[in-house]
């Protein structure tokens, strides 16, 4: 458990804090702008416009329903992986593949050697820091996933791509530090793909939060859990931010044969439906967690980022999650402080 | 010895060029009500047209649809039969797409032809031959969440209730003329115990093949260690990945396999064109052990994991070498 790490860093958070996994969709008159900027029509500056004001009102809108750890919503990202090839020398951004049913993303080739080109999340991270008291997360995608999700042109194999990734995210989350950033997200989605690559992911994370003073989440996501843990617990952060509501809890069976020895953001609401659970669902998911989990030990999110939902829904989705972490709180705070 | 240049399944269903569009803008304006499944239809069509001859162009002997009307893998087909749901998002392989999961509720049941009609259209639009590619039936059971009881402590029921509707389907394409009917199964690289089952299902598919050649295709790992497990299975034709293991050449030259083989010595998911000198010297090496016929050069595996411009270029390297070869 890191609550000592995050009261040291400063934080006193709740009994179950609530956050979300770093996506949210970009409002109609962002989405606009977006397709404007790309056909020539408006500027650079009229763009940044446009994203500041949708990731003040995602900042707004996530204090408004309470969530206790917020991220910025990534208005100014098309994907989590692209984003980052866009910006750091080394890459090429190839033509559209498709990652499911209707979704597709712009896949990054690796061409020559990657390098860091300085602070490429920072900015952003300070502005919507900058308007609220709540903390910030810092949100960077992760060197396995970067090279996982990317064509290699380069490098030797896999391994050296990751592990020459690894270096230059690690300068990013440096430079997340000194700007003040203490909680830091570095999403690796990918790290069920194969499991024989484990000790890599291990080794690259290794790389990038060896020694710096944050609290670190890591996101993985829809892969076979039962082939990577409980190894994956190897991984040196201090949370894993995990979707449990896509298959129905399932994992909770694993963690019951082996303890789950870290902080976990729960994934307590399913992002690919449309539908928005109710309370009661919620609850009862939160519940069957905390039969297996101490409460100490919890955070509460929706599954993954929330970035394919309306705007509609996802503040739903994200307002069921804060709802029912309160009414339960009051619960688990008594519960805890008597078996203290 | 016949070599022929051939594509293994999938094909980039979206481009960057406008006209490439317009399936994923269909199904996004369909969703909101904007426009209806008969636009989606229609978009699917130029698609796959869009995707026969692209390949045709590239000169391919043999193609297929592209299964640009595929969701994904596993659901495309397992979603229409009787007693499936079809549930929330997987990662497939090591792939970085996703499949949803089919909930099998109960008895597992064909209702009707999902791909002949698939498989015809795309033969009125192709000049060459059109070779029909479905997942098979062990690939499917391994992806599916069981609840209906009758299945739940017998896996080998699951994949033979499924294979009856594998096999109509079969059935069905070899009366619509399929010469070539390709069975996926990827997943008998990552479960060798599979291995019995497989050849149980070939051989209920080869009774209701017709005259069809049925093409037993593995991929997303080393075939390797079950090399001969492969090659003395029930089916026509074999197609390997030579993408996970750089002494397979050797390996199968050193068998000296009497089938035709699928030869998948080109990366379908990395966008690095190979070394045309060491792919057509490999090429060389294989084919001299080979006492078949024919045999054919294709990619590893589908090819909707490159980018189409990507794809397009893969496939007119494949062409060239096997030109340089043949």
């Amino acid at each position: 458990m890191s609550r000592k790490k995050l009261k040291d860093l400063g934080f006193d958070l709740p009994l179950l804090p609530t956050t979300t996994v770093g996506s949210f969709p970009k409002p109609p008159e962002l989405m606009r702008a977006r397709a404007e900027f790309a056909k020539g029509k408006i500027t650079e500056a009229e763009l940044r416009a446009e994203e500041e004001k949708a990731t003040i009102f995602w900042v707004e809108k996530q204090e408004e329903i309470g969530v206790d750890v917020l991220v910025d919503g990534e208005m100014y990202r098309g994907d989590m992986v692209a984003y980052f090839a866009e910006k750091m020398p080394g890459f090429v951004l190839g033509d559209l593949v498709r990652s499911y049913g209707n979704r597709y993303y712009h896949k990054p080739i690796i061409q020559s050697e990657v390098k860091w080109p300085g602070p490429m999340t920072v900015g952003w991270w300070k502005f919507a820091q900058s308007r609220t008291r709540r903390p910030m997360k810092g949100m960077l995608t992760g060197p396995y996933t970067i090279m996982d999700w990317s064509f290699n042109e380069h490098y030797v194999d896999r391994r050296a791509a990751c592990l020459a990734i690894a270096e230059e995210i690690r300068k990013e989350v440096e430079a997340l530090i000194e700007a003040g950033a203490k909680i830091i997200q570095v999403d690796e989605p990918a790290t069920s793909v194969r499991p024989e690559e484990l000790p890599l992911v291990v080794e690259a994370m290794e790389i990038v939060t060896e020694g710096l003073p944050a609290y670190f989440i890591t996101h993985i996501c829809y892969g076979a859990f039962q082939k990577i843990y409980p190894q994956m617990l190897d991984i040196p952060v201090d949370n894993f931010d995990l979707e449990l509501s896509n298959n129905e809890l399932s994992m909770l069976d694993l963690m019951k044969k082996n303890r789950f020895s870290k902080d976990i953001s729960f994934g307590a609401v399913d992002v690919h439906t449309h539908v928005v659970e109710d309370i009661d669902t919620v609850k009862k998911r939160i519940v069957q967690g905390l039969e297996v989990l101490d409460p100490e030990q919890v955070w509460v999110d929706p599954d993954c980022g929330l970035k394919t939902r309306t705007v509609e829904e996802s503040i739903e989705k994200m307002r069921v999650v804060v709802t029912a972490v309160k009414q339960l709180r009051t619960r688990y705070v008594k519960s805890t402080s008597q078996v203290q | 010895m016949k070599l022929m240049a051939t594509n293994t399944g999938s094909y980039p269903r979206i481009g960057s060029r406008p006209e490439f569009q317009v399936l994923r803008q269909a199904i996004a304006q369909r969703d909101k009500g904007t426009k209806t499944d008969a636009d989606v239809k229609a978009a699917e069509d130029a698609m796959t047209r869009a995707a026969i001859e692209e390949q045709t162009g590239s000169g391919l002997d043999m193609v297929t649809d592209g299964q640009i009307r595929w969701y994904d893998p596993i659901s495309h087909v397992a979603g229409k039969l009787e007693n499936i749901t079809i549930n929330g998002l997987m990662r497939y392989f090591d792939t970085n797409s996703y499949f949803r999961q089919p909930v099998v509720k109960g008895p597992i049941r064909w209702k009707q032809p999902v791909l002949r009609p698939d498989y015809e259209k795309a033969v009125a639009l192709s000049s060459r031959p059109v070779k029909p590619v479905l997942t098979g039936a062990i690939t499917l059971a391994r992806h599916s969440i069981v609840e209906h009881p009758g299945y739940e402590s017998d896996f080998g029921s699951l994949v033979r209730d499924y294979n009856m509707a594998i096999a109509q389907e079969v059935k069905e394409l070899a009366a619509a003329g399929a010469a070539v009917i390709q069975i996926d199964e990827p997943v008998v690289l990552k479960n060798a115990g599979d291995l019995p089952l497989l050849n149980e299902t070939l051989k209920v598919l080869s009774q209701v093949k017709g005259k069809a050649r049925l093409a037993l295709y593995v991929y997303f790992g080393d075939p390797g260690p079950v090399l001969s497990a492969l090659l003395d299975s029930p089916a026509d034709i074999i197609g390997l990945d030579f993408t996970y293991n750089t002494k397979l050449i050797d390996q199968v030259a050193a068998v000296r396999p009497k089938k035709p083989l699928g030869l998948g010595l080109l990366d379908g998911r990395n966008t690095k064109l190979e070394n045309a000198d060491q792919v057509a010297k490999s090429l060389e090496r294989l084919l001299k052990g080979i006492s078949a016929e024919e045999c054919y050069l294709n990619p590893s595996s589908g090819l909707e994991y490159l980018p189409r411009d990507r794809a397009l270029q893969k496939l007119k390297h494949l062409v060239a070498i096997k030109n340089r070869v043949a």
